[in-house]
């Protein structure tokens, strides 16, 4: 829902990088997507084409990592990995949780010339 | 071929961005809360109930957000309330920038400022604003699943207010449930059934908020 405004603001980050390393075509754009995020990968391709032309991502293929969802439970202090985002420790019960993973949206690197 | 790491956030620059407006409101001594909700939760409803509720030496403006229109400001403005309204024309939440934006027109000094962000329980809950914390308005007729299946925004509520209890006796909404379901996400989460339209429950909103300003007026005087 939110992947207009999140992309919006990738193409403009990706643009500013490339810029400041003096890479007029980028070719290709690494970003990895947390799972906590609920982003669409397909949703953010289709609007990162849109708002691509004219611009130094014009030519650039995206490349998508994704990070899985981790909680830190403060009660057991250990750390899980989960599949669907429930606040709830999976190995003692605990709901004092903290998400050491999962919530990134970032740009790994762009490629270009 | 050149490839450069980046291993730079995209929203990084919306938290930066929020960490500027901190200090406009740090400046000027305003406690923000950040009030969201689905449409027709009672926003704006829980917003006027508040402002009429609160002691009158506290100041109080609303920063109104809408994708257009200005309904809900005029109504508040009809109740004696200093308001600012934001149109996203297009985006389904407030961001940072957006409350830039406005901050310009803001004459303070305010002790309170409450963000009506637009109706939606998904988006706003990923773009800080500047906050001091987030506030969910969840109503009875929306189901008592809800805070299950939208996690992010009841993980980082600090304050969740239930609204339209009055409608208690005729809809299928466990009260008990939600609230397990709003502790699942968020074990300190302050709840508060209420009812706008009856004045039901508004004594303990009221308190807490109290509480707050008076302790957010300390950390600024100090």
């Amino acid at each position: 829902m939110h992947e207009y405004s999140v992309t919006k603001e990738l193409v403009e980050l990706c643009n500013r990088e490339a810029k400041q390393n003096d890479i007029k075509d980028i070719q290709r754009v690494r970003i990895t997507v947390g799972r906590f995020t609920g982003f669409s990968p397909e949703a953010i391709q289709f609007y990162f084409e849109y708002l691509c032309p004219g611009t130094r991502c014009e030519n650039a293929k995206l490349i998508f990592s994704e990070t899985p969802i981790k909680l830190l439970c403060r009660d057991c202090a250990q750390t899980s990995e989960i599949e669907q985002p429930v606040m709830v420790c999976p190995l003692c019960g605990g709901t004092n949780i903290e998400i050491t993973s999962g919530r990134e949206f970032y740009i790994e690197s762009i490629e270009g010339e | 071929m050149k490839n450069v790491k980046v291993l730079k956030s995209v929203l990084v620059s919306n938290k930066e961005r929020a960490a500027e407006n901190r200090k406009f409101f740090d400046r000027i001594g305003a406690f923000v809360v950040n009030v969201i909700a689905s449409p027709g939760a009672g926003k704006t409803s829980f917003i006027g109930s508040v402002v009429a509720r609160l002691p009158k030496d506290y100041r109080v403006l609303v920063i109104e957000g809408d994708i257009r229109g200005q309904i809900d400001s005029e109504r508040l403005a009809q109740l004696g309330i200093d308001v600012v309204q934001i149109n996203t024309e297009t985006a389904c939440h407030l961001d940072a920038f957006m409350i830039a934006q406005v901050l310009p027109q803001i004459n303070g000094p305010y002790d309170l400022i409450l963000v009506e962000n637009v109706g939606n329980l998904v988006c706003p809950a990923e773009f800080e604003i500047g906050e001091d914390h987030k506030l969910a308005v969840l109503s009875t007729t929306e189901g008592d699943d809800k805070p299950y299946k939208y996690p992010l925004l009841f993980h980082l509520a600090k304050v969740v207010v239930i609204n339209k209890t009055d409608l208690l006796p005729h809809i299928d909404f466990d009260l008990k449930k939600a609230r397990a379901g709003i502790l699942q996400e968020n074990p300190c989460a302050l709840i508060y059934p209420v009812s706008s339209k009856t004045g039901d429950g508004y004594e303990a909103v009221i308190a807490h908020l109290v509480k707050e300003l008076d302790a957010s007026k300390k950390t600024h005087t100090s």
